[in-house]
């Protein structure tokens, strides 16, 4: 019976083999990605080495551009901004993400889905409808907001003013992001296994120590990898301030976040070939703020 | 029906070589069994007769035809893995039939060979099951259905029964055993277990940190082996082993102890072994070795006896049935046989 | 699973339970308001909007005045955009999971010359601002004369590095590589395997990637903002924007205030609504990216 085999194949089919098979599975989006991301990029820093002159059109100026963003104040005033609004929203977006997730694996709650699922929620919404819908909550006279703190007798603060403005932002982050946290935390925390969790019933730690001293811990390396992706998300805002600038001209200008410089640069001013060398120079401060988050933590681990 | 041939097989992984220069020849219809300890490259070995890894060197020829450079199914070989590998979303009839289809085969062909492999097989119940509604058992009978089916030219199997619970896998052996009677097909087998090596072989192939250390029938392992590591590997409990030299007619152990056999001793000797039953328990003051006994295992069937021997270590002796006239602490002598000691070189390479 | 539960009845666990889900519930009405208050807004009248309570209904409710309003302005210009939307996310996201779907599987399933640098490179590539890629695109593509068609929006969405991320862990996981390595002792080609064993098992892993790909487009804005400069081309963030900017400048008169408000309601209900649905999907999904993570 054995050894008629199945030799009946036909010999005209193509037989990809094992060896070029990854690369045609790469090729369409590897395709893409040179396409709309290698090439813009090299496309971008060739632009970036040029300038627009009065007359004679563009010439070439090596690095110039870049030496004149490096001694840019309006460049290092966005940044500023970003790092303040960084430190501001990521610390509190994280712990409340944590907590939360804490929380709803421990099982002490009532309601545990319905918690999960409308935390997330706000992470459909479009960021633009998110910051519109913001911006009316915020509005002095028809926001229920103000609304309510003059009913109550007081003033309530001026949501875009130069004091407020990065909370107020921080805050529609807060809203649209936490959920979204939460939710890779939750399921992290879920792949525990349990035997760990009835090893440390019968160790009798209660769940508070158990949540803190041993579940924790081992989700850390998921905790850096959304702080590394927060942190990169942050640096680049441009929509929230963007679209508020429509309510608050004074304290959002034209470079407020170094996103919304080069924009303006290249659709206001006309300076595409500067707004390039002010982009290249943000990729920079967010690949050394990646890095030395991931140094510190690191250096953390080690000790 | 085939031959296989591997002649100066070599894999490395980067730069790590897996398999040195492997060299056998597998006769026709025999079931050769690829035993070693964990990471020793039997897997691999196996995977480079498949087809599933590339050789970096040498060459496998399949009934004389140089295969090497071939794809798995061109080789026209069947494997069963360790996990099943059942392909899930599949039925078990469509798991069968699928190396068939690829091939093309006429669709009536295809049923009945399937047909015809689940009866032997036992699975007509649950052609048309998926695999995760099957049991250990059944799901190992598909992967073994599965290869049958293709009627391929010799069958490959990695610890196909590693899986299971003992029992399982005792009955799963027989099964492979009365399989192996029926097609005929040459068949290569992995496994950790010995006494699946020593049941079902034909021909054992020890493997070491990638090196073949002997090839050769179960018994002829058994009897002599050909180095050290193959006479502590093969034999549970294992082989002893005494660092010894010679002088003369005699044998001095390394506490300076002298055993004189009266025979001649090869002078290049520096170890010697004895299985446990190649060893006599002896009343203290006779034999050729002095020693307390530490440990008395009794198994029923058998009864190991581990003896002290101070500086030389502890070896075991293995007397059938309930031996109850020796207990812990007791000294006793040890008689070997010279005719029964294996004797190996300081490499470890057995002597005569 | 909760571990608290099994001493479930000492009073100081009753208490936690309390002040726990109390914790949660505040929270809870912060992320609800918003979206009450956008409920509360699209049923009001310009004049309610200014002088009623922002968080209840008026007395006069113009839900379907403004629907009407919404849907007429500007000929209809809403449902457009809408339509424009969906368009171009559902053909951005099929496009960008599918793609993903293979990288992701060609990452986790075979070793290849160059895997870890183009590993490095997609990786790297997150941390590109989108300025420094979508206005050179946009500079690149006004050379081509594809501004201003959905292809400029369509084309560069189909990159989707994090769908890639999320297939290879998934797939890592979900398909064991005996299980391609048994396709290949079976006779079938590497495409074979692909779509007959492996895609229907990677299914959960790319409905995850399709609903990302999709939120991520749909909620999409710098780029339609800097591709499109047609309001008819526009997608809903887009218009709405450029809406509510008109609205607060004053130029298309006050009377926009609340047909916003109906916008944001009438383009976010779909949105939760399939999140609601497929939410099997995305926790699953997630789960898995942020585990292997
Ligand atoms: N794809 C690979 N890349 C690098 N090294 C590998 C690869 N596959 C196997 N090895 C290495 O080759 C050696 C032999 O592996 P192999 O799987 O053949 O061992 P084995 O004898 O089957 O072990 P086990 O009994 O544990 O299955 C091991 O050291 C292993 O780490
Ligand atoms: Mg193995």
């Amino acid at each position: 019976m054995t050894g008629r085999g199945v030799k009946a194949r036909p010999r005209n089919r193509v037989i990809v083999n094992k060896t070029i098979a990854p690369y045609l599975f790469l090729a369409p989006f590897a395709l893409f990605f040179v396409a709309f991301l290698i090439v813009p990029l090299i496309y971008a820093f060739d632009i970036s080495l040029y300038k627009k002159a009065m007359v004679g059109g563009v010439r070439f100026v090596g690095f110039d551009n870049y030496t004149k963003a490096f001694a840019d104040p309006k460049f290092w005033e966005g940044v500023i901004v970003l790092f303040k609004f960084a430190f501001l929203q990521i610390p509190i977006m994280i712990a409340t993400a944590l907590v939360f997730a804490l929380i709803l694996d421990s099982g002490v709650v009532w309601a545990k889905a319905f918690f999960r699922i409308s935390f997330f929620l706000p992470y459909a919404v479009p960021a633009v409808i998110a910051t519109l819908i913001w911006s009316y909550l915020y509005g002095p006279a028809y926001g229920p907001i103000g609304q309510t703190a003059r009913f109550l007798g007081f003033e309530a603060p001026d949501f875009v003013s130069p004091e407020w403005i990065l909370g107020s932002i921080a805050n529609i982050a807060q809203w649209q992001f936490m959920g979204y946290n939460m939710i890779i935390y939750f399921a992290a925390l879920q792949a525990i296994p349990t035997d760990l969790e009835e090893a440390s019933v019968v160790d009798g730690a209660s769940a508070f120590a158990f949540a803190t001293r041993i579940k924790l811990p081992m989700i850390v390396p998921t905790i850096i990898v959304t702080v590394v992706f927060s942190i990169i998300g942050a640096l680049q805002l441009f929509t929230e301030p963007f679209l508020i600038q429509n309510m608050a001209r004074s304290v959002i200008n034209s470079n407020f976040t170094p996103n919304i410089y080069a924009y303006n640069l290249t659709f206001v001013g006309q300076q595409p070939n500067y707004a390039a060398a002010i982009s290249f120079l943000l990729g920079g401060v967010i690949a050394v703020a990646s890095y030395v988050f991931m140094l510190a933590v690191n250096r953390r681990k080690d000790r | 029906m085939a031959v296989i041939e591997l002649r100066d097989i070599r894999k490395a992984f980067g730069a790590v070589e897996v398999i040195g220069r492997a060299n056998l020849t597998i006769d026709d219809g025999a079931f050769v069994i690829f035993v070693g300890p964990s990471g020793s490259g039997k897997s691999t070995l196996l995977r480079l007769v498949a087809g599933l890894e590339d050789a970096t060197a040498g060459q496998i020829l399949i009934d004389g035809a140089d295969v090497t450079h071939l794809g798995p199914a061109e080789r026209q070989l069947s494997m069963v893995f360790q996990s099943y590998a059942l392909y899930p979303t599949k039925t078990v009839r469509q798991n069968m039939s699928f190396g068939l289809e690829v091939a093309r085969l006429p669709k009536a062909e295809i049923k009945a060979r399937v047909d015809g492999v689940a009866d032997i097989l036992r699975l007509g119940d649950y052609l048309d099951r998926k695999p995760r509604a099957l049991s250990g058992g059944q799901r190992q009978r598909v992967a073994i259905g599965r290869a049958i089916v293709r009627e391929p030219v010799a069958f490959l199997f990695d610890e196909p029964l590693s899986n299971l619970d003992a029992a399982l896998r005792v009955e799963m052996r027989i099964e492979i055993a009365k399989l192996h009677q029926r097609l005929g097909a040459t068949m290569i087998y992995v496994t950790h277990d010995q006494v699946e090596a020593m049941t079902l072989a034909d021909q054992i192939v020890v493997l070491d940190k990638g090196a073949i250390q002997q090839v050769g029938t179960p018994m002829e392992l058994y009897q002599r082996p050909a180095n050290l590591f193959v006479a502590q590997f093969i034999g549970s409990p294992k082989m002893n082993v005494l660092a010894v030299r010679p002088d003369g007619s005699a044998l001095v152990f390394a506490d300076d102890s002298r055993a004189d056999f009266g025979m001649p001793v090869p002078p290049s000797l520096a170890h010697i072994g004895f299985r446990p039953e190649e060893v006599q328990l002896l009343p203290a003051g006779q034999g050729h070795l002095q020693g307390k006994v530490e440990v008395v295992e009794r198994l029923g069937s058998d009864t190991f006896v581990h003896v002290g021997l101070g500086a030389l270590g502890i070896i075991t002796s293995r007397m059938p049935g309930n031996v109850l006239t020796i207990s812990q602490g007791q000294p006793v002598g040890l008689g070997l046989t010279m005719t029964q000691l294996h004797p190996f070189s300081r490499d470890g390479i057995r002597l005569s | 699973m909760s571990i608290v539960g099994k001493s479930a009845h000492s009073a100081k666990f009753r208490r936690n339970r309390w002040l726990l889900t109390a914790i949660l519930s505040l929270y809870f009405i912060y992320t609800f308001l918003p979206l009450f208050y956008v409920i509360t807004a699209a049923t009001k009248s310009n004049q309610d909007l200014f002088s009623t309570f922002g968080l209840w209904f008026a007395a006069d409710f113009q839900l379907w005045e403004n629907l009407e309003t919404l849907f007429t302005i500007q000929d209809g210009i809403f449902l457009k955009w809408m339509a424009n939307t969906a368009y171009y996310s559902s053909v951005s996201a099929i496009g960008a999971a599918l793609f993903a779907t293979f990288a992701g599987y060609a990452f986790a399933k075979y070793t290849f010359f160059g895997k870890k640098l183009m590993l490095a490179l997609v990786l790297g590539a997150v941390m590109i601002p989108q300025t420094a890629l979508v206005i050179p695109m946009f500079l690149m593509l006004s050379n081509l004369g594809l501004t201003n068609t959905p292809l400029a929006v369509i084309l560069p969405s189909l990159v989707f590095p994090p769908g890639v991320f999320l297939m290879w862990a998934y797939i890592d996981d979900a398909i064991s590589n005996e299980l391609i390595e048994a396709g290949r002792m079976d006779g079938a080609g590497e495409f074979h395997i692909f779509s007959s064993i492996a895609f229907r098992m990677l299914m959960p892993g790319f409905a995850t990637v399709l609903i990302l790909a999709f939120v991520a487009n749909w909620n999409n804005y710098f780029l339609p903002l800097v591709m499109l400069n047609k309001p008819d081309m526009f997608p809903i963030t887009v218009g709405l924007a450029q809406l509510y900017s008109t609205a607060i400048s004053g130029t298309g008169g006050v009377l926009l205030f609340t047909v916003v408000m109906t916008g944001a309601l009438v383009s976010i209900v779909p949105v939760i609504a399939a999140f609601l649905i497929m939410q099997r999907f995305w926790q699953g999904g997630l789960g898995a990216g942020g585990v292997k993570a």
